[in-house]
């Protein structure tokens, strides 16, 4: 009866351990899959561990990720024993008013503390940045910076706050269940404080330090939301490089590097569990050990030694984190905030070879996403690369520096259709990167009719498998489209219908997702028979599912061009304008528009490109691609650009997004 | 010479108050702001639009936490009847997960349920999907399963569910045993024994796990977002979204997290009552 109940039990376990494990075991799997897919098995192969050592992005996150959650342990566990040991020692009122605070961190949601520091760093850097003008003003002895951002720094910060509490709530128990009188009695022997902390107190709560350290170690390593929004774009925690492949594809290479890590700590755990077990069984052999070191710390010389080791160790630590800080400020480097799937990475590797300047690419999800990281000092760029409505807002707001044409003979080669358009009629502030056009992608294998209006998007027939933009301008623009009105329009009733339709629609349950570049995947992996997206997106999709069929609606659509601009006060001026000039010349062109598949301002570029296809891949361009690649005058016609909102109508555009959204 | 220790505290509350409430006041300032930054309560009269974002979120959560401690709790029970080798083994093995980034596993997931993914292979392969067709008369070319309120809380149970298990099974396995015999030896059965005993000397590890599992849950925004496809925001999504996402408004954004933090303390603070008096024992 008894062994009945146990393997029950056990079997029950079991099944729990099993739905911890299984997904585990599929990243792990999937690691030695030979194609790039998560669900389909195409045979055993090595090669994603072999990229994964050449994938800068992937190798450096790890490497940040490890840093700061070894720092961060390192000064919580420190800090926090310390602390402890004075909550500790604190009547008894005020002890309780600091454990509530102190647990604020571990209580808190943890989107709360992020926004929180977030706000709070941003608002120290105003602050900072007008100090330093009134200090370096009155004074010229020191010249202090006059610009902080986020970064490092302040993820760092960000995780000794969170790590500290669970650190001393593992060290507090131990120092109640240690005797009070101990450290008495030690002092009254004549022992310090300090040394009162080191014979009687440490011994007592080591125990309970070791395991505060591992707590913090493991919430920093599993940390994601702190991070994303302390951390700045010049750093990114491996979680953050996860969370921007998740919005378009993972690759593989993260299922090797997650195995890496899952098989050192496993082995890891393993050794120190063996070695605790037989320490068990045996315990009393390594205590001499022990007592001996202790005894020849306790001499005068060791005591010196002591005090030596401790003195070199924090000066090492403090130099490597001024060298490791240095180190990355003192390269030549700019950084780049694009959107996904939008450069030929071999470029940034070829532009780094050639100029000795790092490149930090970082990607935006949406204009509006982009709009929100520069305002919120989220994002720390020297060029980005907006749509054409978001450059004329930007300007607007006196967010962007004028570029140094002279240091970009290169714009020289940029098509006259694409110079002095709407956003920027004076050629001050913009160099074109791509152009393209919105349509509707659709799985003939899924619907058999074709699609040639926007009504698809909206139509109750093909509920649970319509994927709609994740962005007010675009998802607006087609309902404004079907309805036969201005992808610009500012009268809000017009609007106000438009927000409707998508409301029902969304609401007869259409739509399966909003979703911005996990299109990829969902339409690539048949999970979805309809989509709106960009034009070049879709040739890359299709190079991975044939099925997929592209058209421009009827209606209209948009067209759009995405122009390299340099935000106001780039540390980086000078790099970024020998990347703008690398980018807009004609070979990166031409290499670009092969990989993302988005049409070249460079007119020799647009011009050259097919001869350019037939020669690397040995057959002629399909006219229909190129028609898609860069459309016609004949479907231009038909498109509309967007131009830049009255701010009204843009508040407008977000509350009604976020009424969408509910 | 004893005042001497307590001074340690003082650079930790320098810090706290830098890094812990000074952030968290300036939320509040947020909060009652305009864009122009004078002061205004127009981000809280918004607030009864948002009311199904907090009612869907609170259930999820709730349905979540709820799952949690019906597996959890046991779970932990039955490990602490384990020999200690079994109970080490376990504990790791519960611990170990953590170590992959919860954004991969969460990932991992969308392979098993997406329309065309592992499940569904399985299923079709297994002839399970013609059955139910045949059975119900339907054509389902697959079950739908991600982008459903189902998957978000399939989610959150399984990134979650060790927050539960570690502070159950760290109270039940410091159970002194001779009060469970001397239950017995009175003459309480099984069942008596775990209801007047094991249970409320459980209670604040339920708590703690109650807490751990319901805050994280309440304010995700990556796990809503990747297996619920977006079109069903929660409060995470929302806050995000007036922050880092699509619609700048940080006014908003921190009125919202306002609100959350708030219904979030006083369900804690109520949840709590009922283990008045004992220490919280929020030990991993």
């Amino acid at each position: 009866m008894k062994r009945q109940r146990r393997t029950a039990s056990r079997v029950l376990m079991a099944l729990v351990f099993l739905f911890l494990y299984a997904p585990i075991f599929l990243l792990i799997i999937f690691s030695f899959n030979r194609g790039n897919s998560n669900t389909v098995w195409t045979g055993f192969s090595l090669d994603w561990y072999r990229s994964l050592f050449q994938n800068r992005l992937i190798m450096r996150s790890v490497y940040t990720t490890l840093l700061v959650s070894l720092l961060a342990t390192a000064i919580a566990t420190v800090a926090g024993t310390f602390a402890a040991i004075g909550f500790y020692s604190l009547r008894r009122r005020s002890r309780t008013v600091l454990n509530t605070v102190n647990s604020i961190p571990m209580m808190n949601a943890d989107i709360v503390t992020g926004v929180a520091m977030c706000l709070f760093f941003v608002a120290f850097f105003t602050f900072w940045g007008d100090f330093s003008v009134w200090f370096n003003g009155v004074q010229h002895v020191v010249v202090l910076p006059g610009r902080l951002t986020l970064g490092f720094g302040t993820l760092l910060i960000a995780h000794v706050t969170f790590n500290i509490p669970y650190v001393i709530l593992s060290v507090g128990p131990k120092l109640r269940q240690m005797d009070k009188n101990l450290v008495d009695a030690a002092q009254d022997l004549g022992c310090t404080w300090m040394q009162a902390f080191w014979k009687v107190i440490l011994p007592e709560i080591k125990p309970g330090i070791a395991s505060g350290a591992l707590t913090a170690f493991t919430m920093s390593v599993d940390d994601f939301i702190i991070s994303y929004f302390t951390a700045g774009s010049s750093s990114s925690t491996l979680a953050m490089t996860i969370y921007g492949m998740t919005k378009k594809r993972v690759t593989p290479e993260i299922n090797a590097v997650s195995t890496l890590l899952f098989i050192t700590v496993l082995f890891l755990l393993v050794i120190v569990n063996l070695r605790e077990a037989r320490a068990e069984r045996s315990g009393a052999e390594r205590r001499p050990v022990s007592r001996k070191l202790t005894q020849l710390l306790d001499t005068p010389r060791g005591r010196v030694f002591r005090r030596g080791a401790a003195v070199v160790l924090a000066a090492s630590f403090l130099a490597a984190v001024v060298l490791l800080t240095g180190a990355t400020n003192a390269q030549p480097m700019v950084n780049v905030c694009s959107w996904g799937e939008y450069i030929d990475e071999d470029l940034i590797t070829q532009f780094e070879e050639e100029t000795g300047i790092v490149v930090n690419y970082q990607t935006a999800e949406s204009n509006e996403a982009l709009y929100s990281l520069l305002k919120s000092g989220a994002g720390d760029y020297d060029v980005v690369v907006p749509s054409d409505y978001m450059i004329s807002q930007l300007i607007e707001e006196d967010m962007l520096s004028e570029l140094d044409y002279g240091q970009i003979p290169n714009y020289a080669l940029i098509s006259q259709r694409f110079k002095g358009l709407t956003y920027d009629p004076q050629e001050r502030y913009t160099v074109p990167y791509a152009w393209g056009t919105v349509g509707i992608i659709y799985n003939t294998s899924m619907i058999a009719e074709p699609i040639t209006s926007w009504s698809a998007l909206f139509d109750s027939k093909y509920a649970g498998n319509v994927l709609m933009f994740r962005n007010s301008r675009d998802a607006m623009a087609t309902a404004l489209s079907y309805l036969g009105y201005s992808l610009n329009t500012t009268v809000e009733t017009e609007l106000r219908e438009a927000f409707q339709l998508l409301k029902d629609a969304k609401n007869r349950g259409v739509y399966q997702s909003f979703v911005m570049d996990e299109i990829f995947q969902k339409l690539e992996g048949g999970n979805a028979a309809i989509g709106v997206y960009y034009a070049g997106d879709y040739l890359t999709m299709q190079e991975n599912n044939e099925d997929l069929a592209f058209v421009i609606p009827e209606e209209g659509s948009n067209w759009f061009m995405d122009a390299m601009c340099v935000l106001k006060d780039a540390p980086h001026y000078d790099e970024a304008m020998a990347w703008i000039n690398f980018i807009a010349s004609t070979e990166a062109n031409l290499a670009n528009m092969d990989y993302i598949w988005y049409a070249s301002p460079n007119q020799e570029a647009l011009e050259q490109y097919p001869a350019y296809y037939e020669e690397l891949y040995g057959e002629p361009l399909d006219p229909e691609t190129y028609d898609i690649i860069a459309a016609p005058p004949e479907i231009l016609e038909r498109c509309e650009a967007y131009l830049v909102l009255p701010p009204e109508t843009r508040k407008l555009y977000t509350d009604l997004w976020t009424e969408l959204g509910i | 010479m004893k005042p001497k220790l307590s001074r340690l505290a003082v650079p930790y509350v320098v810090w706290m108050a830098l890094f812990v409430v000074a952030p968290i006041v300036l939320v509040v300032v947020y909060a009652f702001s305009s864009a122009g930054g004078g002061f205004t309560l127009e981000n809280f009269s918004r607030m009864g639009t948002y009311a199904v974002v907090f009612g869907r979120s609170f259930k999820l959560a709730l349905i979540a936490t709820f799952i949690c401690l019906l597996i959890g709790y046991p779970v932990s029970y039955w490990m602490s009847r384990e020999g200690p080798r079994f109970q080490r083994t376990a504990m790791v093995l519960i611990m170990l997960p953590m170590w992959i980034n919860f954004l991969l596993r969460t990932y991992s997931w969308m392979s098993i349920l997406e329309n065309s993914g592992l499940l569904n292979q399985l299923f079709q392969r297994i002839g399970l999907l013609d059955l139910y067709n045949r059975l119900t008369g339907s054509s389902l070319p697959y079950f739908p399963m991600m982008n459903s309120q189902g998957a978000v809380v399939l989610g959150m149970v399984y990134n979650y569910l060790p927050f539960m298990i570690l502070p159950i099974y760290s109270v039940i396995v410091k159970l002194d045993g001779s009060l469970v015999e001397a239950a017995r030896d009175l003459g309480a059965n099984g069942l008596n024994v775990f209801r007047r005993v094991i249970l409320p000397l459980s209670l604040p590890g339920v708590l703690s796990g109650i807490t751990m599992v319901f805050v994280p849950s309440v304010s995700t925004f990556a796990i809503s977002k990747m297996l619920g496809g977006g079109t069903e925001l929660l409060l995470g999504d929302l806050i995000e979204q007036q922050f880092l996402g699509g619609a700048y408004n940080p006014q908003l954004g921190a009125a919202i997290s306002l609100v959350m933090m708030i219904i979030v303390v006083v369900c804690m603070v109520v949840v709590n009552r009922f283990g008045e008096g004992e220490e919280q024992a929020v030990i991993l």
